[in-house]
């Protein structure tokens, strides 16, 4: 992505609501946030605080009610639904909490899906270096339910990567995982950050696996109320004290 | 139990709408046939009840006696009508006699040239009110010979006055009538279509060239018991012959009308339970589905202590649930077709129904069919669900292991063993009624196809993948993907529309051998015209007239009969031995010419040991005669045996002419002859026809097309619910890959590439059932063909046009079905789509 922007992603007073009359919630309540390129930046907040929508409404896969998000310097709330959808396949890479893979695909037909949506080719020592570091030489001709979770995760990881995004979202990527899978995937995503200089935003409520970020954006009732640089667990963990969840 | 069985109905109605139209459309074929025949038969009834209404006593010849009398000899004469009048109980009698015409148009034609429609009857007019059956309401009753009155629906649609003259044909020739006057038949001129045309006894008799009457009707006394009246006059009347009430005359002849009808209802039931046959692939496919989406759910309640026969129980409750409201739905459906063409036909050809409604036996018909076939469909996926384990309520759904198809390939290479081996036992082993072999092996085969679907979708569809790939990316390769995860559920689909499809392309193949029969045939026909009859046999003073024409070097008749031989029945067919040769190129060893006085036998006679030399004694209806066999006929199925015009008059008696083959001198003009001789025929016989060779093959292939189409349309149904079924198939994996789509869409596929997905997948399941419809349906077809060569099927021929347009059919049929599917799958809401448990 040869860019001018600085930034990766941004918000403007962004406001999301669901439902209408008595029913509606205010999910996100004037949000304003920029994510840097080459960071990893991780959305923490209590259950119900907007988290996931945050992240939805940055990628795309959902519209804001009122406000402007961008991806690059491109203000995506501007698009129509299918000029998003050309966005979210040529800058976006996504890893979900769990049903990441296209269970008739094989693990190496998952980590090309999205050049293969483009139609365009693959660059194969991208391919194996990502896949070396991710250390998923020997599974690449298994179909999804034949990888165990974590396996399942880096594939998701690897697809995500493969077609060097603008930016990465996650959603509590390592949520179903045990911690040694946990702390393995996170390392991995730490990694394409730090020697690929991708971007990745990822939403979590777990403080370990927010300890692998290099900020941290606290979410609380639909607006960012604090954010932390160069975070480790203890801090993040006397943080989520003091906001008294 | 029932109530979550309810639930489960009342909750997901969108999956199981498609089965149960599947189910209501066969059933509707059923209560719209039932519906429609009640109404005829009741309204045949009310005309039988009219006709026989005022008629106390009716005499006639007794169907179970065999009367014969010479050619114009009546079974009643004017003597028989005055014993009954002088039997005691009958206050009047007279002779009634009703002959059949053609009503010619101002030109002096036959309209439609005298085929097809309702007839023009021409009946004796009784001087007695009630026993003519009619009133006159204009002008007056025939007196004079010559004069007629006509009923007034046919007087007013033709634009009759009085003082008209009116001209009918009948084989026989053509009557001028003066119209003097307008009757309405019965109560409503319920006429079912005829026209009546009423006239003197005598102007009647010389109309139907016969000396008498074919019935005499009765009226009785004040206070006499018809009953005994009738058998009074039982006891005066000639042999053969017998004296019954109108009343039961009335009964009678509804119950024969009825008879019929019964066959309408039993051949439209076959193609309904075609329909359902076919629906039953859809719901079976249905509830496996269900099943497999609700496995976690079903371990959950088998965790929380269900039964396994509770769980069965309660999958077969859903499908009654989905049986009831189908088979209701249904006969709504067939009531509702049935009144719609009720009320056009009527709009046609009058007021032929009786009252409308929905009979027992449809309902009956209906919810027993519908049930029965939902029920058995269901079983298989109830008693897989019985076996869910609680364990699987545990699993991470999209895990579990494929079943294996071992089983089913074992039954399934059995059958298709099976039925090859019958079938060719059917072709080869020179049995009796091979085309019975040949059907059960069919049938065999068609089921073994079936079973054997996924075993041949599996690789198929992996061969396909890199086509698809190829051609269309990844979304080929995705719909590929979706058709090899699932084998038994697309193959079960394609099935449907195999067996469909199969019958259409079995009748095809079997009409188009037929065609390519009789045009091989008739390509050694040297006549320059034919002549077939229209009503009633080719009369010999239409021959008389064509032969008297300057340019006719001969007329050649041919006539068919059927004699006894040994015991059994046969076909005889009449020629003139000297120019039938001429005519028409016969197969056999010498010219017919070399007949004299013999017999030539055909293949299936000489199977028996019959040869040249050998005499054979044939009973015919006037005489027997024993004859020697002087020649060999060469073809099946034309007729057993072939004799002379004279010797087959001796056998027979008077010879009713059934064709006639008109050659041309040398250098005459066809068309110039043609004209003079269809206009020195217009003047006697409108009704007979010229045709040459072409225009008789159009004439052939005009009915055995009309055949394919009343097939293929009775065929319809069971098409579109296999196409139903294609939709359904594809709507229910649409919903269980809600997730896999939503994430599609997250990572950038467009709407038009999942629209693009689900079509390839629709038409490769489509494509694919019709293929191997198509060529079972033209293998069992040629097959069958052949085992009817005892029956004259000389050539077996491939309908590839109609092939091609059925394979275009099915691809539309197949972009068709996955609009909705497609409609759905693009338009799902990712975020919803990706939460989806
Ligand atoms: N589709 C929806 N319809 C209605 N309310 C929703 C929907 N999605 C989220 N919400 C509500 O919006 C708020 C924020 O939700 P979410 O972004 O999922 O929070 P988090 O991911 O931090 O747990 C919650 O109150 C949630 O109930
Ligand atoms: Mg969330």
């Amino acid at each position: 992505m040869t860019t001018t922007s600085a930034l990766a992603a941004s918000m403007r007073a962004g406001y999301k609501d669901y439902g209408f009359g008595e029913m509606a919630v205010r999910a996100l309540n004037g949000v304003n946030v920029d994510i840097a390129r080459s960071e990893f930046t991780a959305i923490m907040g209590p259950s119900g605080s907007g988290k996931s929508t945050l992240l939805h409404t940055l990628a795309g896969l959902d519209r804001l009610t009122a406000g402007t998000s961008s991806i690059s310097d491109i203000e995506i709330t501007a698009l129509t639904e299918s000029q998003v959808t050309e966005v979210r396949r040529k800058n976006i890479g996504f890893v979900f909490q769990s049903f990441n893979l296209i269970p008739s695909l094989t693990a190496r037909e998952n980590i090309t899906l999205p050049l293969d949506i483009a139609g365009t080719s693959v660059d194969g020592s991208w391919f194996d270096e990502i896949i070396g570091i991710l250390g998923l030489g020997d599974r690449l001709t298994h179909l999804p339910a034949e990888l165990s979770g974590g396996q399942q995760q880096r594939v998701a990881v690897a697809r995500a990567l493969m077609s060097r995004p603008e930016i990465i979202f996650a959603d509590e990527p390592s949520g179903n995982l045990d911690s040694r899978s946990g702390a393995e995937l996170l390392g991995f995503m730490r990694r394409a950050v730090k020697e690929f200089g991708q971007t990745i935003v990822m939403v979590t409520h777990d403080p370990t696996a927010a300890s692998y970020a290099d900020r941290i954006l606290f979410l609380e009732d639909g607006v960012i109320v604090d954010e932390m640089r160069e975070p480790t667990a203890e801090k993040i963990l006397d943080r989520m004290k003091r906001m008294g969840s | 139990m029932l109530r979550i069985a309810l639930k489960n109905v009342k909750h997901n109605p969108k999956r199981l709408i498609l089965t149960a139209i599947a189910v209501a459309l066969g059933v509707s074929l059923v209560a719209a046939t039932h519906v429609f025949t009640n109404a005829l038969s009741s309204g045949f009834s009310a005309l039988f009840n009219d006709i026989y209404d005022t008629v106390d006593v009716i005499v006639e010849p007794d169907p179970d006696a065999q009367i014969d009398l010479p050619e114009g000899v009546s079974v009643f004469q004017e003597s028989d009508i005055d014993k009954v009048r002088a039997t005691a109980g009958v206050a009047a009698a007279d002779g009634n006699l009703t002959y059949p015409g053609v009503l010619l148009d101002k030109d002096g034609k036959a309209p439609n040239g005298g085929q097809g429609g309702p007839p023009t009857l021409v009946i004796n007019w009784s001087t007695t009110p009630d026993l003519a059956g009619a009133t006159v309401i204009d002008g007056r009753a025939p007196a004079a010979d010559g004069e007629a009155i006509v009923d007034v629906g046919a007087f007013a649609k033709d634009a009759l006055a009085l003082g008209d003259t009116i001209k009918i044909a009948s084989e026989r020739g053509v009557a001028e009538f003066t119209v003097v006057g307008t009757a309405r038949f019965g109560e409503d001129n319920n006429t079912q279509g005829a026209t009546l045309v009423y006239t003197t006894a005598a102007s009647a008799q010389l109309f139907a060239g016969v000396d008498g009457f074919d019935g005499i009707q009765a009226l009785v006394t004040d206070g006499a018991n018809p009953d005994q009246v009738a058998e009074a006059v039982g006891a005066v009347i000639p042999e053969g012959t017998r004296a019954l009430t109108g009343e039961q005359k009335a009964a009678e002849q509804a119950a024969e009308f009825d008879q019929v009808l019964q066959y309408v209802d039993i051949f439209t039931l076959a193609f309904a339970l075609i329909s359902l046959f076919v629906g039953a692939y859809i719901i079976a496919n249905t509830f496996r589905i269900i099943v497999t989406q609700r496995t976690r759910e079903l371990g959950l309640l088998r965790a929380i202590g269900m039964r396994g026969s509770q769980v069965r129980s309660m999958i077969l409750l859903e499908a009654a649930a989905v049986g009831v409201v189908a088979s209701t739905t249904g006969l709504l459906l067939g009531w509702g077709l049935a009144l719609g063409i009720t009320a056009w036909l009527e709009r046609l050809s009058g007021d032929i129904f009786g009252t409308i409604t929905l009979p027992p036996d449809a309902i009956a018909w209906g919810y027993g069919l519908g049930m029965l076939v939902t029920l058995v469909s269901a079983l298989l996926p109830a008693l897989h669900a019985a076996r869910i384990a609680p364990m699987e309520a545990l699993r991470e759904s999209g895990t579990q292991s494929r079943k294996p198809l071992r089983t089913r390939n074992i039954v399934g290479v059995a059958l298709l063993a099976a039925g090859g081996a019958v079938f060719a036992i059917g072709l080869f082993a020179g049995f009796d009624s091979p085309y019975v072999f040949v059907g059960f092996g069919g049938a065999l085969l068609v089921l073994g196809t079936t079973l054997l679907g996924p075993q041949v979708l599996v690789p198929l569809a992996f061969g396909l993948r890199g086509v698809l790939t190829k051609l269309f990316r990844l979304d080929g390769k995705l719909a590929a993907n979706n058709i090899h995860r699932e084998p038994r559920r697309s193959a079960n689909t394609a099935a449907a529309l195999m067996i469909g499809v199969m019958l259409l392309a079995l009748v095809a193949t079997f009409t188009q051998s037929l065609k390519a029969t009789f045009s091989e045939q008739f390509s050694t026909a040297n006549a320059d015209f034919f002549i077939t009859p229209t009503a009633g046999p080719v009369p010999q003073a239409a021959l008389d007239v064509v032969a008297a024409d300057a340019d006719v070097a001969y007329v050649s008749r041919v006539a068919w009969e059927e004699v006894q031989v040994d015991g059994a029945t046969r076909s005889l067919a009449i020629i003139d031995a000297d120019t039938a040769d001429l005519a028409f190129g016969y197969p056999h060893d010498r010219d017919f010419t070399e007949l004299a006085g013999g017999v030539f036998v055909d293949p299936a006679i000489q199977a028996q040991g019959v040869g040249v030399g050998d005499s054979v004694t044939i009973v015919g209806p006037a005489t027997t005669q024993t004859l020697t066999v002087t020649g060999l006929y060469e073809r099946d199925g034309d007729a057993n045996y072939f004799v002379d015009w004279e010797t087959g008059s001796q056998l027979v008696g008077e010879t009713a002419i059934q064709q006639a083959m008109v050659g041309l001198n040398d250098g005459a003009d066809p068309e110039i002859a043609r004209d003079r001789i269809e206009s020195e025929l217009a003047v006697d016989f409108p009704l007979v026809q010229l045709q040459d060779a072409s225009e008789l093959q159009q004439f052939v292939n005009q009915f055995i097309d009309l055949f394919l189409t009343i097939i293929s349309a009775l065929l319809g149904s069971a098409l579109v619910i296999a196409i139903l079924g294609v939709m359904n198939t594809l709507l229910l994996s649409v919903t269980e890959r809600t997730r896999e789509i939503g994430l599609l869409r997250a990572v950038g596929l467009r709407k038009s590439s999942v629209w693009r997905m689900i079509t390839i997948e629709s038409l490769v399941m489509a494509l694919f059932g019709a293929m191997l419809g198509m060529i079972l349906g033209v293998a069992v077809g040629a097959a069958l063909v052949r085992s009817l060569a005892d029956f004259g099927f000389s050539s077996v021929a491939i309908p590839w046009r109609l092939l091609g347009v059925y394979t275009l059919l099915a691809g539309v049929a197949g972009v068709a079905a996955a609009l909705w599917p497609a409609r759905r799958a693009s338009r799902l809401d990712i975020l919803k789509a990706i939460a989806t448990e």
